[in-house]
């Protein structure tokens, strides 16, 4: 359990971007009534944005 | 005021370095050592107002635009109770109510994503190595002014940044390794209740109420909390290493951080009574040398 935990510690700002920051970049984006570029869904637009953010900060250890 | 002339003599310079000591520890005794009710109900009370907004919000009755400042007050409301708990100044071990105090520091700082007795552990190691840039967990608090003390704020809030390190050491520290893992199952549950929230299209909901005035708050404590009354962390020792200060907001909109320089003297002092401790016994700091803002 221990060693699972710390694995999830590991990948946390991975598991926070899709967990979290995906769902609220979409349900933001359909609350203020905006669209995705491309053509695409703001649920997909988000796992673009959001998944690239969490990337980033699981590489960098850092959001900003 | 008038109180102090009754027990501070008009000239202190007569007297020697221990009866100086005694005089201190006289007045600190006379504001300690009673419940600090106010600090129980406000710490049940924020609670109270916190847990409601969820229902309300969800339910309608109150707009999220309105629930967000409130969620925000009430996350920046969370720490002072918790840090009575956290210096047992709500119950001493062994007392009648120490059961309240030990309620209210785990009842309070899961807002904050922190078990109590890590709080607990890694504040009360600030105490004892406050400024000292290898050892104080706060240390990263460190800037040269208000906008840079911001910025350090939300860096300290990063997954990589110091200031997890730092309290991870005082833990180890502290012989208490076991609260490293309590603190992930915080951190994995805090995520897991987010997660749930917002896959569940109560996300705006998750953010507003808790993830954002999360960190606006946190940032706030860490400004009146740690940066202000230390700045610029630059002296160690017990009448040098933090500060009175006037702040812009007043001693209530920076949470009695004001007295600081009495809470880490006297840390058994409860926070409502530090200002009329200070007044009283400002003489003798000014005679110890400390730095004295007010």
């Amino acid at each position: 359990m221990e060693r699972a935990l710390k694995l999830f510690m590991a990948a946390l700002p991975l598991v926070f971007a899709f967990a979290f920051l995906v769902p609220v970049i979409d349900q933001g984006m359909q609350a203020v009534n905006l669209a995705a570029p491309f053509g695409l869904s703001t649920l997909t637009f988000a796992m673009i944005v959001g998944g690239t953010w969490g990337l980033i900060a699981q590489t960098t250890g850092r959001w900003l | 005021m008038n109180a102090h002339s009754t027990i501070v003599p008009d000239d202190l310079s007569r007297l020697s370095d221990a009866e100086l000591r005694k005089l201190e520890n006289k007045i600190a005794r006379k504001y300690s050592g009673k419940v600090p009710w106010l600090a129980v109900f406000w710490a049940f009370g924020n609670l109270a107002v916190w847990l409601s907004l969820w229902p309300l919000v969800f339910s309608g009755v109150l707009s999220l635009w309105a629930a967000f400042p409130i969620a925000t007050i009430n996350m920046a409301l969370v720490y002072l109770p918790t840090h009575e708990a956290q210096h047992d100044i709500i119950a001493r071990p062994g007392t009648k109510l120490r059961w309240l105090n030990e309620l209210v520091g785990h009842a309070t700082s899961w807002m904050l994503i922190y078990p109590f007795e890590v709080l607990r552990v890694t504040h009360l190691d600030h105490h004892r190595h406050t400024n000292d840039p290898d050892l104080d967990v706060d240390i990263s608090s460190k800037a040269n002014g208000p906008w840079s003390a911001i910025w350090m704020s939300i860096k300290g809030r990063q997954p990589g940044a110091k200031r997890n390190k730092d309290y991870a050491a005082a833990i180890i520290r502290a012989g208490r390794p076991e609260l490293l893992l309590l603190s992930m199952l915080y951190k994995v549950g805090h995520i897991a209740i987010l997660g749930t929230l917002a896959w569940n299209g109560y996300a705006l909901e998750a953010f507003f109420l808790w993830w954002l005035p999360y960190q606006i708050a946190i940032t706030y404590i860490v400004f009146f909390l740690s940066w202000a009354p230390h700045h610029p962390f630059a002296e160690q020792g017990r009448y040098r290493n933090t500060r009175s200060w006037r702040s812009k907001l007043g001693n209530i909109g920076s949470m009695g951080m004001q007295f600081h320089v009495v809470h880490h003297l006297h840390p058994y002092i409860p926070l409502h009574l530090t200002p009329a401790a200070y007044w009283e016994m400002k003489p003798i700091l000014e005679a110890r040398g400390c730095r004295i803002g007010l």
